[in-house]
């Protein structure tokens, strides 16, 4: 039995993508330190036309760099890092605010471009994703070529790709020669070109584990895959050992998810500053309503419907608590998302200020496939006093005066 | 440091009384201890979750110095529960730890400091108060706590309504579907009050009470209701909300009315449910002079049908309803017979009992 032909799995991670972007609407600013992160760093029209940008040094707050050029990757400002640690970095650095809305209209252009290729296309995120190019016909390094070029045609921005026999080394390889980089890997590139990475360059070995590691005297892939593993399993788990040991040696037979219902979707925001549950009521409460709103319209534009509906809420002291609610039939609705949010954060203590409030709504179904369910009938609450019982089924779902009621608390 | 000896079932019978409310997560990790402590020979126990809390005391006088601790209420359950029956079991308490021993086996157990311990106090005056035989008690609520909302949004329908007027107290629930309504006739002039227990405090409650004559005092104060009953101590949170008006939902000109066996309504009900669709539970019932049919059918088209006698000699309907909601009365309400009351497809039934004003149970159809 000959074995099969070895799978052909790229990885595509557009460089430095919200900066580019940015770069792409500002190119006057290209070759300099780009940071984007913040609100309020739109650049404002000067009286003779020209911009003026907004600098790091000048920034105030607690917002994160959401991502930052390759030139300020140079002074040390990375994505994460508080904007003030980043300003004191790199006071000179141009400050930008972070344009969603733009970011995803360039991911669906470049993942368009790559479709033409092959339908056999993972999503991984806005701005990176992996390709299965097993059954296309071509070389790896020229289909390789050509996807970089069609995602420069469609996008004007570029991007790393790797091929590789799976998407662990594919996702380690397109980090080796970025940006603009194009890298093929085989087995037999493993020892050379992935046993002298650190562990941490793994997806899946995070600090924690890495930290882990290093107190074995494990630093490199290579000392992992040295590593016996008894070592391993005596500290980490049985399963965690176990992949490990695979991942050491550039084992992964993860197929890729082509086609994958979102379990999930949730918005959240973090407070320009701490808000307190009672004084700050009025700002707390409509940023609740737009996050349920924001669920809602994600929902019908993606069409779905959701059964539970869950918070996140984050005290100043950074401790984090969930709840959630399962509603007795899916909903995509705002105010309904609201109501049962609410009912939420009823059940959580209040007493801290909130840095952070999240609404997630789980459980989804495609908004078709909800069949009309029997209609069961709702208690006449709401008829005025001595009038006939009238019938409670005419006014169809939930809406009612107990609806309200509680709509009023 | 010696400080308890006694017999297993001194400790375990009153602590499981009181750990029924114990919250295996909860952001105060106090809150998943219990209270000990012992004041002259009684060992008392209490546990809370911030809106039930419940005291009761060990049966009988226990020799030893006082003392006050808190310890996991699911450990140091566990731990008895898993001990023979007959087992002596001693406590000792060194440096903020709890040591258990019975026979060969011994448990050392973390403490938190009893002065930590959040209490719920009672407060103010008393608005209402009153006293039942628990029995009594337990049979009114039985009748009604089925029908109590589960984590519906309308969070005052999560309880149930409790309220005294003259004479007479009145149990309500309902989940905005069904209502049940159950009163009893007391020896007594009640202000008219009421309050909104929640649904936890109930299923407690009910766990709780015997059926003996033995007397549950109730006292309903400004935000709290206290139960007493044995050495059991019940201060329990109300709902503050509004509950709807159940008497807009009574109906009073259902014309199509029959009386009907009790069990023999049940069972057959039950064994339509066998083949009742398993998500939305439709039942349909099609009255007609003489007979009622009961039809089911699930997702894969499979079908059950019963027929029953009737005497009845009205109009012909045709009704469905969520047939859990029949079987739930049918099974909590202790009388042979029940008269059932239809007005049309659309509109509620009421069930009550005959030649009996104290209870009254109305469910909305479902449109099938």
């Amino acid at each position: 039995m000959s074995r099969p032909a070895p799978r052909r799995i790229a990885h595509l991670d557009m460089d430095a993508f919200y900066a580019s972007v940015e770069l792409l609407r500002y190119p006057e600013l290209r070759g300099l330190p780009v940071v984007i992160g913040g609100r309020d760093a739109a650049p404002r029209q000067l009286p003779d036309g020209r911009l003026r940008f907004a600098r790091l040094r000048d920034y105030v707050g607690r917002g994160v760099v959401t991502t930052s050029t390759y030139e300020a990757r140079a002074l040390g400002v990375f994505s994460a890092m508080g904007m003030m640690k980043a300003a004191q970095l790199a006071p000179d650095a141009i400050l930008l605010p972070a344009d969603f809305d733009a970011y995803r209209h360039y991911s669906r252009l470049f993942k368009a471009a790559v479709a033409a290729f092959t339908p056999r296309i993972q999503d991984r995120g806005i701005d990176e994703i992996y390709i299965d190019l097993s059954d296309l016909p071509d070389e790896s390094a020229d289909i390789a070529a050509r996807i970089k070029r069609a995602v420069r045609e469609a996008t004007g921005l570029s991007c790393s790709i790797c091929v590789a026999p799976n998407k662990l080394l594919a996702k380690i390889g397109s980090e080796l020669d970025k940006p603009d980089g194009l890298t093929l890997l085989t087995e037999a590139d493993i020892p050379l070109r992935i046993w002298p990475l650190p562990v941490g360059k793994v997806n899946g070995i995070g600090p924690k584990a890495s930290e882990k590691l290093a107190a074995l005297g494990v630093h490199t892939v290579g000392e992992l895959a040295r590593t016996a593993p008894e070592v391993l399993q005596a500290h980490f788990g049985r399963s965690y050992a176990a992949w490990l040991a695979e991942v050491a040696q550039g084992i992964d037979e993860r197929p890729l998810v082509v086609h994958s219902e979102p379990k999930s979707m949730s918005r959240e925001t973090t407070f320009e500053r701490d808000l307190h549950p009672r004084l700050d009521r009025p700002a707390l409460s409509a940023a609740f309503t737009a996050l349920c709103r924001r669920v809602a319209d994600d929902l019908a534009r993606k069409g779905y419907v959701g059964h539970t509906v869950g918070v996140k809420l984050r005290y100043d002291d950074f401790r984090t608590l969930t709840r959630d609610l399962t509603l007795p039939s899916p909903t995509a609705d705002a105010t309904e998302i609201r109501r049962a949010a609410t009912e939420c954060v009823r059940r959580v203590p209040l007493q801290r200020r909130l840095r952070l409030l999240g609404v997630r709504v789980s459980g989804l179904a495609p908004a078709a496939s909800v069949a009309p369910a029997p209609l069961q009938g709702e208690l006449p609450f709401d008829d005025a006093p001595g009038a006939r019982p009238s019938n409670g089924l005419g006014q169809g779902g939930r809406s009612g005066a107990l609806d309200e009621a509680a709509a009023r608390r | 440091m010696l400080i308890l000896q006694a017999e297993r079932d001194a400790l375990l019978k009153p602590l499981l009384a009181v750990t029924g409310i114990v919250e295996r997560r909860h952001t105060l990790p106090i809150l998943s201890n219990v209270l000990i402590e012992k004041k002259g020979g009684e060992v008392g126990f209490l546990a809370t979750d911030l809106e039930i809390q419940i005291t009761t005391a060990s049966p009988e006088a226990l020799p030893g110095e006082d003392f006050r601790l808190t310890t996991s209420a699911k450990k140091f359950a566990d731990i008895l529960r898993a001990m023979p029956a007959a087992s002596t079991v001693t406590l000792e308490k060194d440096d903020g730890r709890l040591t258990l021993k019975a026979g060969k086996s011994r448990f050392n157990l973390q403490t938190l400091p009893a002065d930590d311990f959040p209490l719920l106090s009672a407060n103010g005056a008393a608005t209402a108060a009153f006293r039942l035989a628990q029995k009594d008690l337990k049979r009114l609520l039985s009748q009604v706590q089925y029908a109590m909302a589960v984590q519906d949004i309308r969070y005052y329908l999560n309880g149930l309504l409790l309220q005294t007027d003259g004479d007479t107290v009145r149990l309500v629930s309902t989940d905005g579907h069904r209502l049940a309504l159950a009163s009893a006739k007391l020896d007594a002039a009640l202000p008219r009050a009421e309050v909104i227990l929640p649904r936890k405090t109930i299923l407690e409650l009910y766990k709780l009470l015997a059926d003996s004559d033995d007397g549950i005092d109730i006292e309903l104060l400004a935000s709290q209701v206290r139960f007493s009953f044995g050495s059991t101590v019940i201060i329990s949170k109300v709902v503050d909300g509004k509950f709807p008006d159940f008497n807009r939902v009574i109906p009073l000109d259902n014309d199509k009315i029959f009386l009907i066996d009790r069990v023999t309504l049940l069972q057959a009900l039950q064994r339509a449910a066998i083949l009742a669709n398993e998500k939305f539970r439709g039942v349909r019932l099609v009255v007609a002079p003489g007979r009622m049919s009961i039809l089911c059918t699930n997702s894969e088209q499979e079908e059950a049908e019963e027929e029953l006698e009737i005497a009845y000699q009205g109009g012909a309907l045709e009704i469905g309803f969520n047939i859990n909601y029949l079987l739930d009365v049918l099974t909590n309400v202790p009388a042979e017979t029940l008269q059932l009351a239809f007005g049309d497809a659309n509109r509620s039934a009421l069930f009550t009992i005959p030649d009996n004003p104290d209870f009254k149970y109305i469910v909305m159809p479902m449109r099938i």
